[in-house]
């Protein structure tokens, strides 16, 4: 048997490079949103001051990035909803010996970075891609659609890059589900609508809340399907976060544009802790 | 009727997810220098030059040299703090656990952000070990994740029982549980070595001209110059590679069973 001690000694290095290399980060980002750069130079002053904020709050682009973005997540967590549900159910209840398989496909594209898949979706998507191509072979077009530097291209991309985010925690709560419930509801009488509307849904509440979180919160700081499929004409907040880290190299004002989007997170998982909790009173 | 309905559903989903690996793999035996559909005409072309070019070649290795070292650091650190959180009865296992996982459940475009600062403070910005620790951080949740789940599912009977046989507790442990953890080790390393190895989102901000990693170059790449061949074909070999860590840890994990 370990005894407490050495147990403490075994998770110490992990505990210390997450608390050191992960998490102490985080702290000097609140303070470095609050330095500045003075202008044409890279010397950072760590006066404390507000002006980073008030230059994202007070320009029409950033504001617009921002709304961009917001719109373009909550699209994407809805779309991901209504493709990932069934297939969660189906992994659940259908799968039977493909269950391992399936969930293997559903997980590869995650595996593989940002960037492979993006490379295949430049080719489906571009304008002599497999969808264009496809089109004008059945002769249902003659000029290419574009979806390249299209706001649904970007949105294309971003629910393939996380609906696996979705699928997950919906076969989490679903497996924990038992049949016996439909069944029953079946039994007395619910027609097949009505029990996926009062038994199903209700009960996988905490899957669906958690998969939108998480799928929410990827889109929200998603910058390179974004900045590819977008073509670099459709600015998310996360590109202009990284556009000023790496191009601009304005480290304190890609630092307050970063403490932007932490604070949306922040302001969700307030918003959902108080959801459960409404939701843990009322059962 | 209904039940077909959704499983055609489920596949076409599912076909959607893996569209654009399909389509990589597919386009890059494409011999034009604009892939288009449908293809003019097949070729090797592309995995000629993939296997002739030195500046990809370099890239890729220092991919591989970061990812298999940080890939080290992960399961090791994984796998001890595992052990440690599943056999030592820690009061305080869940605050643990949640900080061990916390590189999941923050956004990490935010921390590489933090990361530039320090890094340049400490003077390993675009340097090995800077990218190291950043990886090694980022990848220990998964080996964390995947050992606690691999020794929740050990049954601790076996281990007791070799004790009373006679085994010391060391030989029990290496002997009885090594093994049986070993599928958990496989799966973690082959995750970490992948996750490692494709990531983009943390090493564009902090991986120098010095130590540039492959996803690195394709996306600065990509955003310049829009996509090169070449890195299609290099593309799918990284994909089938990732395909063979997959069986062979699901080979790895039913020998286990087994034995």
């Amino acid at each position: 048997m370990v005894t407490r001690g050495h147990a403490r000694l075994l998770v110490a290095p992990g505990l210390l490079l997450v608390a050191g290399v992960f998490l102490a980060p985080f702290l000097l980002l609140v303070a470095m949103s609050f330095w500045s750069q003075p202008e044409g130079t890279l010397l950072i002053d760590p006066t404390p001051t507000l002006e980073n904020y008030r230059r994202i709050f007070s320009d029409d682009y950033y504001l617009r990035g921002l709304g961009r973005t917001l719109w373009l997540s909550l699209a994407t967590v809805v779309i991901s909803l209504v493709l990932g549900f069934p297939v969660a159910f189906w992994i659940v209840r259908r799968a039977g010996r493909f269950r391992r398989l399936v969930t293997a496909l559903v997980l590869l594209p995650m595996v593989c970075g940002a960037l492979l898949p993006t490379l295949g979706l430049v080719n489906i998507l571009s304008p002599l891609g497999l969808i264009n191509g496809t089109l004008k072979a059945l002769g249902l077009i003659d000029r290419s659609i574009p979806l390249l530097g299209t706001q649904a291209g970007i949105l294309i991309g971003l629910v393939q890059a996380f609906l696996p985010l979705m699928v997950l925690p919906l076969v989490a709560v679903l497996d924990r589900l038992p049949p016996s419930f439909e069944e029953a509801a079946m039994s007395l009488g619910a027609r097949p609508s009505q029990v996926w509307r009062r038994v199903v849904f209700p009960l996988s509440a905490p899957g669906v809340l958690a998969g939108s979180t998480l799928v929410f919160c990827a889109a929200l700081t998603s910058f390179v399907t974004p900045q590819i499929l977008g073509q670099g004409k459709i600015a998310t907040f996360a590109a202009m976060t990284w556009q000023q880290a790496s191009l601009v190299l304005d480290w304190p004002f890609a630092a307050a544009l970063a403490m932007v989007m932490l604070g949306l997170i922040a302001v969700l998982g307030g918003l959902l802790v108080a959801l459960r909790r409404r939701a843990g009173g009322r059962a | 009727m209904r039940r077909s309905l959704l499983a055609g559903f489920t596949c076409l989903v599912v076909l959607f997810i893996i569209a654009p690996l399909l389509v990589l793999a597919f386009s890059s035996f494409d011999d034009g220098k604009f892939f288009r559909f449908p293809p003019r005409e097949l070729s090797l072309r592309w995995y000629r030059a993939a296997f002739a070019s030195a500046e990809y070649r370099s890239s890729l290795v220092n991919s591989a040299v970061v990812g298999a070292l940080a890939t080290t650091i992960s399961v090791v650190l994984g796998t001890t703090a595992a052990v440690g959180l599943h056999r030592g009865m820690l009061k305080s296992r869940a605050a643990l656990e949640m900080i061990l996982l916390a590189p999941l459940t923050l956004p990490l475009v935010i921390w590489a952000i933090a990361l530039l600062q320090i890094y340049s403070w400490l003077g390993i910005g675009g340097t090995l070990p800077g990218l190291l620790l950043a990886h090694a951080t980022f990848t220990l949740p998964f080996s964390v994740r995947i050992m606690l789940a691999s020794l929740a599912s050990i049954d601790p009977g076996l281990e007791l029982a070799a004790r009373s046989l006679g085994a010391k507790p060391a030989r029990a442990s290496v002997r009885i549980t090594l093994p049986l953890a070993l599928p958990g080790v496989a799966t973690s390393a082959a995750l970490s070595f992948f996750i490692s190895f494709n990531d983009v989102i943390v090493s564009t901000f902090i991986a120098g001209s010095s130590w540039m990693t492959f996803p690195v170059r394709l996306y600065s790449q990509l955003r310049g110059q829009g996509i090169d061949p070449t890195t299609l074909a290099i593309g799918t070999m990284i994909i089938v590679s990732i395909l063979v860590a997959v069986v062979l840890t699901e080979v790895i994990s039913k020998r286990a069973l087994r034995t």
